[in-house]
């Protein structure tokens, strides 16, 4: 049974790596990945893209910490998707 | 990329034409129109479907079972004569990863395979053969890495994360009544640790099915499924399109039993379609099908009960340890009915129960029928006779004494609703008769453990009786908003009344396209019925699963007919006054006169009612495991009795006799072969079925090591229908796909301890476990000196060396 769209908020970056930073572009996407990981909140959802599932303000936040780890080892740009679901309040956050 | 393009017309496929059948009413004997079609060799699979000009598609699987992926060259398969297209992960034209509960699992691998048989490309092409050919050209270069196939090796903390959230993908922990305290006034204790092996649904139809570009950016699928419409959206995602771009039509399904609930080559088929402009069938071979669905989940159980001194349940702890492989499936789900369900249908005041799913290595797994339950069972039904045998009671007795009624409180907090027969279903079984003992020596060796392979002719034989009863949820739960919808049209065709019925619900085997003509048949009163093929121009139905289609697709079908036939009333009232109305084989009547035929009063006209049916709301779990989560609880017992052939561990299963509460029978020849096949699925996971992993590679990929029952395995079935109508269900049903399933395999392996007095722990128990071989050498090799020293010692220092 499909539980995904249960999550109040789910937020997609993909990251925009640099060729011309300091760091290799694959250790930029590494480098937000770390960061999506270490959120509890993450997964893959593509080669440079991740996901972040749960409660709207948890997302949120932990966006930006993901958004300013792939910023601060040289990618040139994140692009953002944030997607709310209207029947997540009857499950509660995440 | 693509290679070619040859079609400039979009092609077209005829819609699958919808039988008329004559039901029965519903409760009566009614014979499936699906049924002569399909002994005859007529009925279309999936795998028969075809078009002329059709391509090909076929996909390339890793070969291990976890490695970094570091690049990918299809450049020599792209140049092969016949090659239309090959496809990898950068051409996922929308979301590159799916999942029904948790999007993880990647359409095409991009980085990372984790599991063995994971898809990695695609390649479209003239032949099936080419197509399996140009897979070869197609270079992957891997970073092999050390797979990890332990869920308690992946619990701890250096564990290498599989998923970017870590390797425990759920965990759930009932707390109910105080454990604490139940522990010390407990008189007897008794504990153990019980192990249920990697099941396969072994559905004898592999995946296929069949992608048509529309010539206008969309697709029709034609496909056997379990779930249309949760299909539909997860391949339009994953192709950057509308839902409504994207159209599934069921084809012929040859079982399914949860393997079809995730996507298999949906999404593939599809890509290559578009890709190509032209049809493109995709049909997996039986081993690449191994690889191709999900399994039911192995999962190691340690539990304790307590008790008084004279049976009455004082508390039970578990740890339930699932493995769910690489990727999510459903296994939030089965790791939830596992908790909940973990105790048992028995009156527990306290429990302490803690569920955890892990993702690994192994090949992914989720729904199959039982889907939690089955687990569960085996460990809580061995546990009871344990008990019994500690506290020196009869084992059905202490189940007796200690069975759930209505009132009670299960131990997720919910209510225990009525009917919830547990004893009554354990009396039937326990006062049917049992099976005749035939004289072992002079017997047909067909009626023999081993058969005929002529092993015993009864020396060594021995008998046992075992019994387990089981429950589980019907219908979604949790929270999720359960619904079906069903469009029904009385019309009027060569001056006779006739119904047709819609719905996307999957017909799967077990009979639903006749349920659903016999409920049109009651509600309507009208002979003629036909059930449109499902498809996704009609609302969703859900999936079948759960047990769920009779009871939530049944009620919208039968909401549709009576809004019907109150606006055929109406017209009457309209036409010809008040009156007490019904519809009798086709007329409108009065107390029993007839007032105007449905030919007369339709004409050329069609009454048409669509209707969305929704269950009552259930509540997911909160922190405490605690929450009415489920809609209904189905219970069946079962007695099995074995012979064993104990110098062989070979076995024979003389019958099983069962008791099950349906609420309703609403078709009771379909509902014998749900009970028979049911019991023939516990029994192979009893005996014969089990997926073999070593390292995380599938050992048995196929159906000749993977061992199925056949009809030679298959006992004779005592079954006893209890009709205790649920206030809340349409017809007061139950579902009734799952029960026979669930506690059928533990009633077997008890019936084998009781042959053999071996504790027998695991399951599928084999051979060698009813001889009492041990499972693999000992870690320290004998001493000199210790026992069985001299019969088997150390192979350089046996006697005979």
């Amino acid at each position: 049974m499909p539980a995904y769209e249960r999550a109040e908020l789910t937020a997609e970056l993909k990251v925009v790596p640099s060729s011309g930073a300091e760091n290799p572009p694959r250790e930029q996407v590494e480098a937000a990945k770390r960061a999506a990981s270490d959120t509890g909140l993450a997964r893959e959802a593509g080669p440079e893209v991740t996901a972040l599932t749960g409660g709207r303000r948890e997302v949120l936040e932990a966006s930006l910490r993901v958004m300013e780890a792939a910023l601060d080892a040289g990618a040139r740009a994140v692009e953002v998707r944030v997607e709310a679901e209207g029947e997540a309040e009857r499950f509660g956050a995440g | 990329m693509t290679i070619e393009q040859t079609t400039p017309t979009a092609p077209t496929r005829e819609r699958p034409s919808a039988p008329v059948q004559t039901p029965g009413r519903v409760g009566e004997h009614t014979e499936r129109a699906d049924g002569v079609p399909k002994v005859r060799g007529e009925f279309e699979y999936s795998s028969d479907l075809w078009m002329d000009g059709m391509l090909w598609g076929a996909t390339l699987r890793s070969p291990h079972p976890r490695a970094n992926v570091w690049s990918i060259d299809t450049s020599e398969a792209e140049e092969m004569p016949g090659v239309r297209a090959v496809l990898t992960h950068e051409d996922v034209p929308g979301r590159k990863v799916y999942g029904m509960e948790v999007p993880d699992q990647p359409v095409l691998a991009w980085e990372t395979v984790r599991y063995q048989g994971e898809a990695v490309a695609l390649v479209a092409a003239d032949h099936p053969e080419t197509a399996r050919r140009a897979l070869e050209k197609i270079s992957v270069e891997y970073e092999v890495l050390d797979p990890l196939t332990d869920p308690e090796e992946a619990m701890k903390e250096d564990a290498p994360r599989l998923h970017l959230s870590g390797n425990v993908l759920k965990r759930i922990d009932i707390v109910h009544g105080d454990v604490a305290a139940a522990e010390a006034e407990a008189d007897v204790v008794v504990s153990g640790e019980y192990e249920v092996g990697m099941q396969d649904q072994a559905f004898l139809g592999p995946e296929s099915g069949l992608a048509v570009p529309d010539g206008q950016g969309g697709v029709d699928l034609y496909i056997s499924t379990q779930w249309l419409h949760l299909d539909r959206d997860q391949v339009a995602e994953s192709l950057g399109l509308e839902p409504d771009r994207v159209r599934l039509t069921l084809s012929g399904v040859g079982g399914a039993f949860g393997g079809r609930e995730d996507l298999s080559m949906q999404i593939h088929a599809c890509m290559l379609a578009l890709e190509t402009g032209r049809p493109v069938k995709m049909v997996y071979n039986r081993e690449e099908s191994f690889y191709g669905h999900v399994h039911r989940h192995p999962c190691k159980l340690r539990y304790e009960h307590g008790a008084t001194r004279d049976g009455e349940l004082l508390y039970v702890k578990a740890r339930l340890v699932f493995d769910g492989g690489a990727y999510a499936s459903s296994s939030i789900a089965v790791c939830t009915n596992a908790a909940t369900f973990a105790c048992g249908p028995y009156e527990v005041p306290n429990a302490r129960i803690e569920s955890h799913m892990l993702y690994t290595n192994n090949p992914p797994c989720g729904a199959m029928r039982g889907f939690g339950a089955v687990q569960v069972c085996f460990a809580h039904e061995a546990q009871m006779d344990r008990l019994a045998k500690e506290l020196g009671m009869d084992p059905l007795e202490l189940r007796l004494k200690n069975a759930l009624k209505p009132g009670d409180t299960f131990p997720f907090g919910q209510e225990v609703p009525h009917p919830a027969p547990v004893r009554e279903i354990l009396e039937r079984v326990r006062e049917m008769p049992l099976p005749e003992e035939e004289e072992l020596v002079g017997r047909d060796l067909r009626r023999l453990p081993g058969g005929v392979s002529n092993v015993t002719h009864g020396e060594g034989v021995r008998r046992g009786i075992g019994y387990a009863v089981g429950y589980k949820n019907i219908g979604f739960s949790a929270g999720f908003d359960d619904y079906s919808t069903a469009r029904v049209t009385l019309a009027v065709e060569d001056g006779e009344p006739h119904v047709r019925v819609h719905t996307a619900a999957a017909e799967v085997g077990q009979g639903l396209i006749t349920v659903e003509a016999q409920i049109a048949r009651t509600e309507l009163g009208v002979e003629r019925v036909a059930v449109l093929q499902a498809d996704t121009r009609v609302g969703s139905a859900g999936s079948t699963s759960a047990s769920r289609q009779t009871y939530v697709t049944g009620a919208a079908v039968k909401q549709a007919c009576e809004q019907v036939r109150e606006r055929v009333f109406e017209r009457v009232r309209e036409g010809y006054g008040e009156g007490d109305l019904a519809i009798v084989d086709g007329d409108v009547v009065s107390d029993g006169e007839t007032v105007v035929s449905l030919a007369e009063l339709l004409g050329a006209e069609e009454i048409e009612e669509t209707v969305e049916f929704h269950h009552r709301e259930t509540e997911p779990l909160d922190e405490k495991g605690q929450g009415d989560a489920h809609l209904q609880f189905a219970f069946a017992a079962h007695r099995a009795v074995v012979e064993v052939d104990t110098e062989l561990g070979l076995v024979r299963v003389v019958e099983i006799a069962t008791a099950q509460d349906v609420g309703k029978a609403m078709n009771p020849q379909a509902l014998e072969g749900q009970i028979e096949g049911g019991i023939a699925q516990g029994l192979g996971l009893a005996l014969l079925e089990e997926i073999q992993i070593k390292e995380g590679k599938i050992q048995n990929a196929s159906f000749t090591d993977y061992l199925i029952p056949t009809i030679l395995d298959m006992p004779s079935v005592r079954a006893e229908i209890l009709e205790l109508a649920d206030p809340e269900a349409p017809y007061g049903l139950k579902g009734v796909g799952e029960p026979p399933t669930i506690a059928s395999t533990p009633a077997i392996v008890a019936a084998l301890r009781d042959a053999t007095g071996r504790d027998l722990t695991r399951v599928p128990v084999k051979p060698e476990q009813i001889v009492g071989i041990a499972e693999k050498p000992p870690d320290e090799p004998p001493q000199p000196g210790s026992r069985g020293y001299s019969g088997i010692g150390r192979l350089d220092e046996r006697e005979e060396h």
